[in-house]
């Protein structure tokens, strides 16, 4: 490895706005001896002690921004303006889940190895007397052999014994060897489907399959996103006289956004498959036939206990991005009884409406914005193990796909 | 099944002739019903068809469940905010033209609307006794929504969808006839949005008027709860009594009526965020819990800091003073969550009968201990937050030559094997600097100072729980400057909860609103734990009520208070940790 190439400089650390993170220290290195020199570094630089009297006890008290410790955060992201958004949301939640955080983008495969370390600190003060909160960002671009074996670089950066979240931006991380070494050091794999070319649905039956060889947590913001829909259609179900149709689903329809019928540009079909799974994996059934294109959308059918549960994913024109939700439709039936629940939603709110025989019984609408990333990688990181729905989810999804995705 | 092999019991109301009284906080007595031969302590007769095998019973299970097929719980809820979600009912809130109603029972109750926590069949009955129509009032809420709103902008749709959910009567609490008028509206409201017979009242009335209510309540028959459903909640608002003996009545009086099961009993404390982290702070965490002892404890610190004074609340505040208004409950609570003994289990009534050991463990406030160990203050005139502030008695509605207590500290001690010889200060005070609310638990010294020469004693170490407004946990200690020498001093390490910023935490009101429509009473106050509370607050009030006048005002507006109170703990060798 090569000698460092500057030497570092401090931001002398001035508190912003309360609970706004600010650059407080940036530094370069190009090994990682000198990566561990800058940050040890960072924590002995007088601009990052405050003398004062923090209790308002007469002693004055050394307050360093303290480094925090809740685990250690690897973003995995092929191109530099993605590292960046990233960083963005990470270093908005340095309050809240403060973290050490490695941004790592592989550069020139073929070319010799090399690798150039960004250091940075960001502290935040969520009020006047309360002492900083510091969080390292470390971002790093390797060229050559180095961005194949991703885990040696990033073993040595880690925080000793701290879960490690590894947030990979963008497409899935399978089955490259470049994945496959930084997936060897990271407790929970946060992806976003939604996000993947194609249907996504080739992607997805991957992450199934790697869910059952590894122990590793899967956190998809496709999935999550959804959870305001799941929150309107168990409503659905919570009055005690519409509890027992939940046991009794006949079709399940749900309508995603297109923008042109051409064909030419497959849409994102991951989220509309996440919502038939989870209902399917929660209400017991099992796929009878797989999802196949039809003349308009995709078909599939599932089986609750001898009955067949058609399926249809269809596409609609909107402006909203492709691949997403406008409706999903459930029907269920009690002998003569039927009930059609019929849920959509907006920007900001999501509505229930189920009409049993026909009569309408449940009119609803509530709150529920739609979350950013930051929102999102909040709850992931919140999240501790794998969430039972979530993996039975994405198993149910991989089953509706089948080996030959549509 | 297991019916016909063993006759069920049936509880009886408390207060029923014949039934022996039990004291509050213990379980409810259970009797065999009539058709059960009461006098012979045998069991009853084994049906012909009872399974007598295991395998019989087995198949017999088996077979009772497959005959079933109706689940009993949500099965999409899994994994969601609310794994159960309250069951449909109506909220009769009484005095919902009040104060209380306006700040925090209608934002909690319109947060818990918008966010989808409550059910679709849910009615909010408003009853008061000024003449207004429902348009009115709902415009007095929204109103009140865009001043108490823990988030705004209002949300007009989820708001026009709740405002239709809010109905009002006109209800005089002592005219009998407006509570037979009551049951019938209640009927109507059940059948016309499907509530099926649950109501939860809320008692956001002065204090005066819960038993009156209660009763009432009682007389109509609206305290039954039935068998296919139809629960009967009631929440009391602090203060529930003013002294002991008053508390016990109160609870006499609402015992008569409905079972303890069935009260809820609020102090908004235990609702708040940190509070119930407190819980999982001590007991979700393995290294604190040996060291959480008279052995390595020097003392313990409790301070709840108001820099409002009285606002409009004066003639309230006459006759509660801070006695009642906050070392009744607050300040007790607090100590009681810091000081008790694991429970066996996280439901209400383990942690509860914990919290109320600890009470029963405080050293009796003895006249003698009172004049030594308590001190009370009333605010002056001064500056707070920049801007002058009157004195207590030039407040609206206060007695120009009021003795009631603005500030209150208080030594106390907890006679048990874990906190022996431990004092706990507790203080809070109205028009002190600044508002904050925090746990201080002092560690001892080091048993031998290894650094004499160390141009600084580091300070023992201190763990200090912020409840607001920085939530937060500091541990101090001590640590070696860089250098040649060993020069050692203290440093702090600091766990702050997320900035106000990101976090959307729930308001305690939102929080006990929403257990009690769940049926969960961890986070109330039993009777036995309230009166426990007075048991130590009596003595105090009942102490000074014989003495002479006290030396009012004894504080400046915009100081930690009297003197005195600063010479209760520097009498033993320590100090207030100045927040």
């Amino acid at each position: 490895m090569t000698a460092d190439l500057e030497q570092p400089r401090s931001v002398t650390f001035m508190p912003g706005e309360e609970g706004r993170p600010v650059l407080a220290w940036r530094s370069r290195a190009s090994s990682i001896e000198g990566i561990q020199t800058e940050l040890a570094r960072i924590w002995a630089h007088p601009t990052m002690q405050r003398d004062i009297d923090l209790d308002h006890d007469g002693v004055i008290d050394r307050q360093i921004g303290a480094r925090t410790s809740v685990m250690n955060l690897v973003v995995v992201a092929r191109r530099p303006e993605t590292g960046e958004r990233c960083a963005a949301t990470i270093h908005a939640l340095t309050g809240r889940h403060p973290s050490r955080t490695l941004i790592v983008t592989p550069a020139d495969p073929d070319g010799p190895s090399w690798f150039d370390a960004n250091i940075q600190a960001h502290c935040m003060v969520a009020s006047e007397t309360a002492p900083a909160t510091c969080a390292e960002t470390i971002y790093l671009t390797c060229g050559g052999e180095s961005g194949r074996h991703l885990e040696a670089i990033i073993a040595p950066l880690l925080i000793h014994d701290l879960p490690v979240t590894l947030w990979w931006p963008d497409e899935p991380p399978l089955p490259t060897h470049v994945s496959a070494s930084a997936l060897e050091v990271c407790d929970r794999l946060v992806i976003d489907g939604s996000s993947w070319h194609g249907t996504g649905l080739t992607q997805l039956r991957r992450m199934a399959a790697f869910q059952q060889r590894r122990p590793v947590a899967i956190s998809d913001f496709a999935l999550i996103r959804q959870s305001r829909w799941r929150e309107a259609i168990a409503s659905v179900f919570d009055r005690p006289d519409v509890l027992p149709f939940v046991s009794h689903v006949r079709a399940i329809t749900v309508t995603y956004a297109e923008h042109d019928d051409s064909g030419i540009e497959a849409p994102n079909l991951v989220k509309p498959v996440y919502h038939v799974a989870w209902l399917a994996s929660r209400l017991g059934m099992r796929v009878s036939r797989r999802l196949a294109p039809e003349s308009a959308g995709f078909s599939a059918a599932l089986r609750n206990g001898r009955v067949e549960v058609p399926v249809t994913i269809r596409p609609m024109q909107s402006e909203l991005p492709a691949g997403t939700t406008l409706r999903v439709e459930i029907q269920a039936a009690i002998q003569r009884s039927v009930l059609r629940a019929d849920i959509t939603a907006e920007q900001e709110a999501v509505h229930a409406r189920v009409w049993l025989d026909d009569e309408r019984i449940l009119e609803r609408g509530f709150s529920a914005l739609r979350r950013t990333d930051l929102d999102l990688l909040a709850e992931v990181i919140e999240t501790g193990g794998r969430d039972p729905v979530a993996v039975e989810t994405l198993a149910m999804a991989a089953a509706i796909i089948g080996e030959a995705p549509p | 099944m297991t019916e016909t092999a063993t006759p069920r019991r049936r509880r009886v109301p408390r207060g029923t002739p014949g039934t022996p009284e039990t004291k509050p906080g213990e379980p409810e007595p259970e009797v065999a019903p009539e058709s059960a031969p009461d006098k012979t302590p045998h069991p009853a007769p084994r049906p012909k068809d009872a399974p007598r095998t295991m395998r019989e019973l087995r198949l017999a299970r088996a077979a009772g469940r497959k005959r079933s097929a109706r689940p009993k719980v949500n099965p999409l809820r899994m994994g969601l905010r609310l794994e159960r979600v309250p069951d449909p009912s109506v909220l009769v809130l009484f005095g919902a033209t009040g104060d209380l109603a306006h700040r925090k029972v209608v934002p909690a109750l319109y947060h818990l609307w918008r966010s989808n926590l409550l059910p679709h069949e849910f009615v909010v009955l408003c009853l008061g006794r000024r003449p207004y129509s429902p348009e009115t009032l709902r415009a007095e809420y929204r109103a009140s929504l865009e001043k108490y709103s823990r988030v705004l902008p209002i949300d007009e749709t989820a708001w026009r969808s709740f405002a239709r959910r809010i109905f009002y009567e006109r209800l005089d609490f002592g005219d009998p006839a407006g509570f037979d008028q009551l049951v019938t509206r209640l009927e109507h409201l059940d059948l016309e949005h499907g509530t099926e017979g649950n109501h939860l009242y809320y008692l956001a009335t002065q204090p005066s008027a819960f038993a009156e209510i209660v009763a009432q309540l009682g007389r109509v028959g609206l305290d039954h709860e039935r068998h296919e459903g139809g629960w009967r909640r009631v929440i009391i608002e602090k203060p529930f009594g003013h002294d002991l003996q008053s508390a016990i009545r109160l609870n006499r009086e609402v015992g008569k009526v409905f079972r303890e099961s069935q009260v809820y009993r609020i102090d908004h404390y235990l609702g708040k965020e940190t509070v119930r982290n407190l819980l999982v702070f001590r007991f979700g965490n393995g290294i604190f819990e040996p060291i959480w002892n008279r052995r390595h404890i020097d003392h313990v610190q409790i301070t709840v800091a108001e820099s409002i004074g009285v606002e409009n609340r004066g003639s309230f505040y006459e006759e509660t003073g801070a006695s009642r208004d906050f070392l009744q409950n607050h300040l007790l609570q607090l100590m009681s969550l810091v000081a008790m003994e694991p429970p066996a289990t996280f439901e209400a009534n383990p942690l509860r009968d914990e919290k109320v050991k600890v009470m029963r463990a405080v050293s009796e406030m003895t006249p003698e201990r009172v004049q030594a160990d308590v001190v009370r203050g009333q605010y002056g005139s001064g500056w707070v937050e920049g801007k002058p502030v009157v004195g207590y008695r030039e407040e609206p509605e206060v007695d120009p030559e009021s003795e009631t207590e603005t500030f209150i500290a208080a030594r106390l001690e907890i006679d048990d094997w874990r906190w022996g010889g431990v004092p706990f200060y507790l203080r809070s005070g109205k028009r002190l600097p600044k508002r904050a609310t925090e746990i201080a638990v002092q560690f001892k010294d080091v048993p031998h100072r290894l650094f004499r020469d160390a141009s600084a004693e580091p300070e023992p170490n201190l763990l200090a729980m912020r409840i607001q407004p920085d939530e937060g946990i500091m541990l101090r200690f001590a640590a070696k400057v860089p250098g040649l020498g060993i020069d050692v001093r203290s440093v702090s390490m600091d766990f702050t909860y997320g900035s106000a910023f990101t976090v959307d935490s729930p308001d305690a009101y939102e929080t006990l609103i929403l257990d009690t429509l769940l049926g969960d009473a961890s986070l109330f106050t039993r009777a036995d734990e309230v009166e426990a509370a007075w048991s130590i607050v009596t003595p105090i009030i009942d102490t000074w009520a014989n003495e002479g006048p006290p030396d009012f005002p004894n504080y400046e507006a915009g100081s930690w208070g009297p003197e005195a109170a600063h010479a209760l703990v520097a009498r033993d060798d320590r100090k207030w940790r100045r927040i």
